[in-house]
């Protein structure tokens, strides 16, 4: 019996392993197919990088995805059809950008770390440190490296045109110098954003909103702070952003919430000024998520 | 010619080769998988030192490191998960059940937060961070366990391993949730199973736990062949049992934790590659020891193999195929022995 189950486990293990051989064979393309698009084959092992690329214009050749997503965030998804996905930004998939054969290579610095030679082995990497300056000084970095700095230039100049007017729009229906806060719900927890990037730079720098009481208590290096609902009065704010997750917990637990006391006597809540807005483009903090976020801003506040 | 082998150490030689033959091809199948297709004969080539820029990368920097970590950790997880079923006399003992790899993680954990930061060469010391780990599950596991008459009660050691390995658990994901996001899914990935070390300095830092602790356990055979006859037995037949048993515990939890510390909580691997060789060549240690590193070995290459090629792009971790492959195994098992 014993003889029996040997060979016929070796019998399976040799059919695995031989079929394992010819499905390699068949994919055995030749590298390289792709043919060098001037100037624009490269790859971006940033999510907010590579939307920085596409609001030059330049459609990257791979791009990392969304970690929780395992895809390309929603709102440029279709601009990133013919990108090679490389994979998530904390693990990227090496081989896919080797065999990209990249003329150059956008990284976050916060990813990169320690291992920068084995990019450098491929092709000349640019290393951005997204936590430096807002997305405007990315995007021109950017341009000039890629010889775009005019389109850098006019986005930028567009976005603000745009922005003076939403803010127009937002002091119109809140009053000026009200007070604002940015929330997000998740199946586990309430978090209240701080001033650092996605939202502070979006809200208080660009919409010249007053953060709410609080807000800045936030430790700037961190996007966020956990905080319990029976804390959301002292924030005082005028208007609200709540960011909910996709999921049905999250969308669960958001119902909890405004169905609570404290929600309902919430000032902003009695004024009606409380807005969710989905998580894309919002907290991608690049120039298109921005400006996204911004044309659906401009929506929320002219329909008031 | 020396007189003929008895039956037992042919059958044991036939089988250990045939493996050794299976074990080359599944490593080169490996080495031939990858996002980046290379032609086998490419492959052989680089191998030997004549490859271009890209094959050459592709081979020694990205698949070699990788395929090796996961050759050592099959062996170490093999061999320890023998070691453990002869010490608990539990065919059910692997170190993942017995709570070895919890413990691991929670030393792992302590190096993550404290240490990661520093330069690489720190990495040569993660497999001595989970040891400790290890070394301290394994602690409270035979100090719960003891019975002060009859000494450690084998079927305790895998109740109260269950027990600490979800306690170590739960403190592992609690402490790695305090401290920052990706902490906490660099653990929560780890406890699963994910080949994480990717680099040489991983592969150093655990070739010498497997290349001196494995020939180790192998001279140890006789001994463990008598241990795992009972307490009794073994002393009659002029064991010291207790000091001997204690030796190759730390043994068996050195492979298993200085395996997990790169490739993650492989479970069942301990479980289903010693079952097997038993299987195939009998309860005698000298003979089944070495061949359960082998098949441990087959098993974690071509499961990292699967999880990270069938599911591209997205990979899965390997301790989830060997799980997927183990689970069932271990049920079987369990109806089997009631």
């Amino acid at each position: 019996m014993k003889t029996k189950f040997g060979i016929i486990l070796s019998i399976v293990l040799l059919l695995v392993l031989s079929a394992c051989g010819q499905n390699n064979t068949d994919d055995s393309k030749p590298p390289g197919e792709k043919k060098n698009r001037k100037n624009t084959n490269v790859a971006s092992l940033s999510i907010h990088l590579t939307n920085d690329l596409l609001a030059l214009g330049i459609t990257p050749a791979g791009s990392v995805v969304g970690g929780g997503l395992k895809d390309f965030l929603p709102h440029v998804k279709d601009q990133l059809i013919n990108t090679k996905k490389l994979g998530p930004a904390a693990d990227p998939d090496m081989e896919a950008l080797l065999a990209l054969k990249p003329s150059a290579i956008y990284m976050d610095e916060e990813y990169g770390g320690k291992d920068i030679d084995k990019f450098k082995k491929i092709a000349p990497v640019h290393v951005f440190n997204l936590d430096e300056g807002t997305w405007r000084d990315h995007l021109k970095k950017i341009g000039k490296l890629v010889d775009r700095e005019k389109q850098a230039e006019e986005f930028v100049e567009d976005y603000e045109k745009e922005t003076k007017e939403v803010k127009g729009l937002i002091e119109h229906e809140l009053g000026k110098n009200s007070k604002a806060m940015a929330i997000r719900v998740t199946a586990k927890e309430l978090r209240v954003f701080g001033t650092a990037r996605p939202m502070g730079p979006l809200l208080f720098d660009d919409l010249g909103l007053i953060p709410a009481n609080g807000v800045k208590k936030v430790d700037a290096n961190q996007p966020y702070q956990v905080i319990s609902q029976e804390v959301l009065p002292d924030f005082d704010a005028d208007a609200i952003f709540v960011v909910v997750n996709q999921d049905d917990q999250s969308k669960t637990a958001f119902k909890q919430m405004e169905n609570s006391p404290i929600w309902k006597g919430l000032k902003a809540i009695k004024n009606k000024h409380v807005y969710v807005i989905p998580d894309q483009p919002w907290l991608d903090y690049s120039a298109i998520g921005n400006k996204i976020a911004m044309d659906q801003a401009k929506k929320i506040f002219s329909k008031q | 010619m020396k007189k003929a082998m008895p039956p037992d150490a042919k059958r044991a030689a036939f089988v250990s080769i045939l493996f050794i033959v299976i074990s080359i091809a599944s490593i080169l199948i490996s080495l031939n998988t990858g996002t980046l297709p290379i032609p086998p004969v490419k492959v052989i080539q680089t191998l030997f030192g004549y490859g271009d820029f890209t094959s050459t990368t592709v081979l020694f920097d990205y698949r070699l490191p990788r395929i090796l970590i996961t050759i050592l950790a099959g062996i170490g997880l093999g061999i320890s998960g023998a070691i453990l079923q002869g010490l608990s006399r539990n065919p059910l003992a692997d170190s993942g059940i017995l709570g070895l790899h919890a413990g691991a993680a929670f030393g792992l954990i302590i190096y993550v937060t404290y240490f990661h930061s520093l330069n690489e060469k720190a990495s040569l010391f993660i497999p001595l961070f989970t040891f400790f780990g290890g070394v301290l599950a394994a602690l409270f596991i035979v100090l719960l366990a003891k019975d002060r008459f009859k000494g450690i009660l084998p079927i305790r050691l895998i109740l109260v391993g269950i027990a600490i390995s979800a306690g170590f658990g739960a403190v592992t994901l609690f402490l790695s949730l305090r401290l920052n996001e990706d902490t906490y899914l660099f653990a929560s990935r780890w406890l699963v199973g994910n080949v994480w070390g990717r680099d040489w300095i991983h592969v150093i830092s655990l070739l010498p736990w497997i290349f001196i602790l494995s020939p180790y356990a192998w001279l140890q055979s006789k001994t463990l062949n008598v241990l795992s006859l009972g307490d009794s037995v073994a002393t009659g037949l002029g064991a010291a049992v207790q000091k001997k048993r204690l030796i190759l515990l730390v043994t068996a939890v050195g492979l298993s934790c200085a395996s997990v510390s790169v490739t993650g909580s492989i479970g069942f691997l301990g479980l289903v590659a010693p079952h097997l060789a038993r299987r195939l060549v009998g309860p005698m240690y000298q003979y089944f020891l070495p061949l359960s590193g082998l098949i441990g070995l087959v098993i974690l290459v071509l499961a990292d193999m699967i999880g990270r090629s069938v599911f591209a792009p997205n990979s899965v971790p390997a301790g989830v195929v060997v799980a997927a492959i183990g689970a069932p195994y271990f049920l079987y098992l369990l109806a089997k022995t009631k």
